[in-house]
């Protein structure tokens, strides 16, 4: 290693360490506009300067980060609002050349080590270009990609969009200026410089010529939209003042023009309705599924006598003991029917025999009301016998005493 | 045609079937086959499947205009204009309210909650919304803010503009008919000849291409 390459080593590596000792005011510096001095030593702003991360433009101003160190920020954040496409061809190609001289005097004069060392800077300036064709569109992509969503105004997105169109071209122009022809007359026959100035290069460059292309397209139908979003945005708001400054304005009746426009035809709704029919054997067996799922309808029993609680107690009080003489008798003429030789039963003679606690006018009265309730069928199957006395001899009223009740066998 | 059934029925009712409102319907109608057998169906319904001219939204048309047709067609017409100016109002709101710098699109989410809290912070959109409210297409009764937004969005979406994909939340999405009012809009500024900017650049861009 010479003595050169290792004190440009020593240099390099420690004025890079100043980028990493100081990264907070320089980033101070990069969302301000200058270096805050009071973070930073003398020495270290002196080292700085030299190292040209900082410059001072005139005695008077501030100190600020180098355009270089800027940019070095911006496309690592990948920040889309300070980066620069700046694919300086022209310089570049200046470079090339000049290399390319070199390298073949230093080969004629069989130089080995000049040789590996022109070779190698060739590489590198390739490279280097190839990277700056690679971040611009890299950077065109991510712009385009977030609709410009670094800036919020549609105006603003707008003027980008024109901005990145107008850097595509100055790329392809710089692409323009690199000619084949004239490299392949430079590099003459030399293997290595073939290589890599023109199959590498050529490929390359293509890669890069269908990639702008591609952006510039896409750039192009954005603006196409966002344009027209921009028309739509006036079209409403211009008729929406228009309408509230004439409020009376009314438009044609375009309905009743020979040629009835056709965003204007618009058919009225017509709603596809069907009912269950039942002229299909088949479907009916489907229907009558569906109608057993119905939940079923819940009646709740209403009360009438809802208006006047005082005697609906007394009432449903009433209905109650009626319910339960009814039932009491009902029993009693199951135990009629459970007579093992269809044997009368008096009725008296039940209730006493029973822990019921009815008067025997009222069962009496119940039993026989019982017995005419009965359908006329199922009053067959019994015989109501009244044992009754006449109540005096000058009238006809009888008394009922009580009832025998036998089934009719 | 069995298949497409429930995009029939939905066109029938007078919907709009756009990409938001009825993805595979849409998909469906982007078929040009598909939109003859449609047609060739509807036809003794006296209707056709039409589209506005970006054919970003279908719908059903008159397919012949007879007398009947060209009164449904005023009644109509006069209704939309009734509810132009309220629409274009509540485009605006929208677009201010939520600080953007585009109208509403097709695919645009909007939530009531975040309408009314901006509405809420600023007196004037305030003042704007109470009036756009109780505008008779509207129809607010309340003088709740909430209840005013929740009114304003309730009837957009039984017009067709707002589609709410879940019932229970309260998220919206615009619909591709808000690009039919647009549409209309510039129908009737160019029959009348209004004198609203035009902005010729559109279409410039595109002729680019």
């Amino acid at each position: 290693m010479s003595e050169l390459e290792s004190r440009l080593l020593k240099t390099g590596g420690e004025r890079l360490a100043l980028l990493g000792k100081h990264s907070e005011a320089l980033m101070q510096a990069y969302t301000r506009d200058e270096v805050p001095l009071e973070s930073l030593s003398d020495s270290a702003l002196r080292k700085m300067l030299a190292a040209r991360i900082l410059w001072r433009p005139d005695e008077q101003s501030g100190v600020k980060l180098s355009p270089k160190v800027r940019e070095l920020i911006a496309e690592m954040l990948a920040d889309e609002t300070r980066r620069h496409v700046n694919a300086d061809v022209a310089e570049t190609l200046e470079l090339i050349r000049a290399l390319v001289h070199s390298y073949r005097e230093a080969r004629s004069r069989g130089e080995h080590w000049r040789l590996e060392q022109q070779l190698m800077r060739l590489r590198q300036e390739v490279d280097d270009l190839n990277g700056r064709f690679a971040d611009a569109i890299d950077s065109l992509w991510q712009r385009l990609n977030s609709d410009f969503g670094f800036v919020s105004q549609l105006n603003d997105k707008i003027r980008e969009n024109d901005r990145a169109q107008k850097q595509i071209a100055r790329l392809l122009d710089g692409l323009a200026l690199i000619n084949f022809d004239e490299l392949i007359e430079l590099v003459g026959s030399d293997g290595s410089l073939r290589k890599l100035l023109i199959s590498q290069l050529q490929q390359q460059l293509s890669h890069h010529y269908t990639g702008l292309r591609e952006v510039q397209r896409r750039l192009i139908e954005l603006m196409a939209r966002f344009r027209k979003q921009q028309a739509r945005s006036r079209l409403i708001s211009g008729m929406a003042a228009f309408m509230r400054e004439h409020p009376g304005f009314v438009p044609g009746n375009y309905a009743r023009r020979s040629e009835v426009p056709a965003l204007i035809n618009q058919a009225a709704p017509l709603s596809a309705a069907a009912a269950p029919a039942l002229d299909r054997n088949l479907e009916c067996q489907v229907l009558a599924d569906l109608l057993h799922q119905l939940p079923q309808p819940r009646h709740t029993t209403q009360t009438v006598e809802a208006a006047a609680p005082a005697q609906a107690q007394e009432n449903s009080l009433a209905a109650a003991r009626q319910q339960a003489l009814k039932q009491d008798v009902e029993h009693f003429y199951l135990s009629v029917i459970d007579q093992p030789q269809a044997e009368p039963v008096s009725a008296l003679e039940y209730l006493h025999e029973s822990p019921l606690e009815w008067p025997d006018e009222i069962w009496l009265f119940q039993v026989i009301a019982e017995y005419q309730g009965l359908p006329r069928n199922d009053q067959r199957a019994f015989r109501l016998k009244q044992q009754e006395s006449q109540a005096s001899a000058f009238n006809h009223l009888r008394l009922i005493h009580d009832v025998e009740l036998q089934l009719a066998v | 045609m069995i298949e497409h059934g429930p995009l029939l029925e939905r066109l029938l009712a007078g919907e709009f079937v756009c990409p938001v409102s009825d993805e595979s319907g849409y998909r469906h109608l982007s078929n040009a086959e598909t939109r003859e057998e449609i047609d060739t169906y509807l036809r003794p319904l006296n209707r056709r499947l039409a589209s506005n001219e970006e054919g970003s939204v279908y719908f059903l048309a008159w397919r012949q205009l007879n007398d009947s047709a060209r009164d449904q067609l005023s009644r109509q017409l006069g209704d939309t204009l009734n509810s132009l100016l309220p629409l274009l109002e509540w485009l605006q709101l929208v677009q201010e309210a939520l600080g953007r710098d585009t109208l509403a699109a097709p695919g645009d989410v909007l939530k009531p909650a975040e309408f009314s809290a901006k509405c809420e912070d600023n007196q004037s959109l305030r003042e704007r919304l109470e009036r756009l409210a109780t505008d008779s297409f509207f129809g607010s009764q309340s003088d709740q803010l909430d209840a005013q937004v929740k009114q304003v969005f309730k009837r957009l979406k039984e017009h067709g503009y707002l589609l709410q994909p879940h019932s229970e939340r309260q998220v919206f999405v615009v619909t591709g008919k808000i690009d039919y009012l647009v549409d209309l809009v510039r129908f009737i500024r160019d029959e009348e000849n209004l004198p609203i900017d035009a902005e010729g650049e559109e279409g410039k861009q595109e002729a680019l291409l």
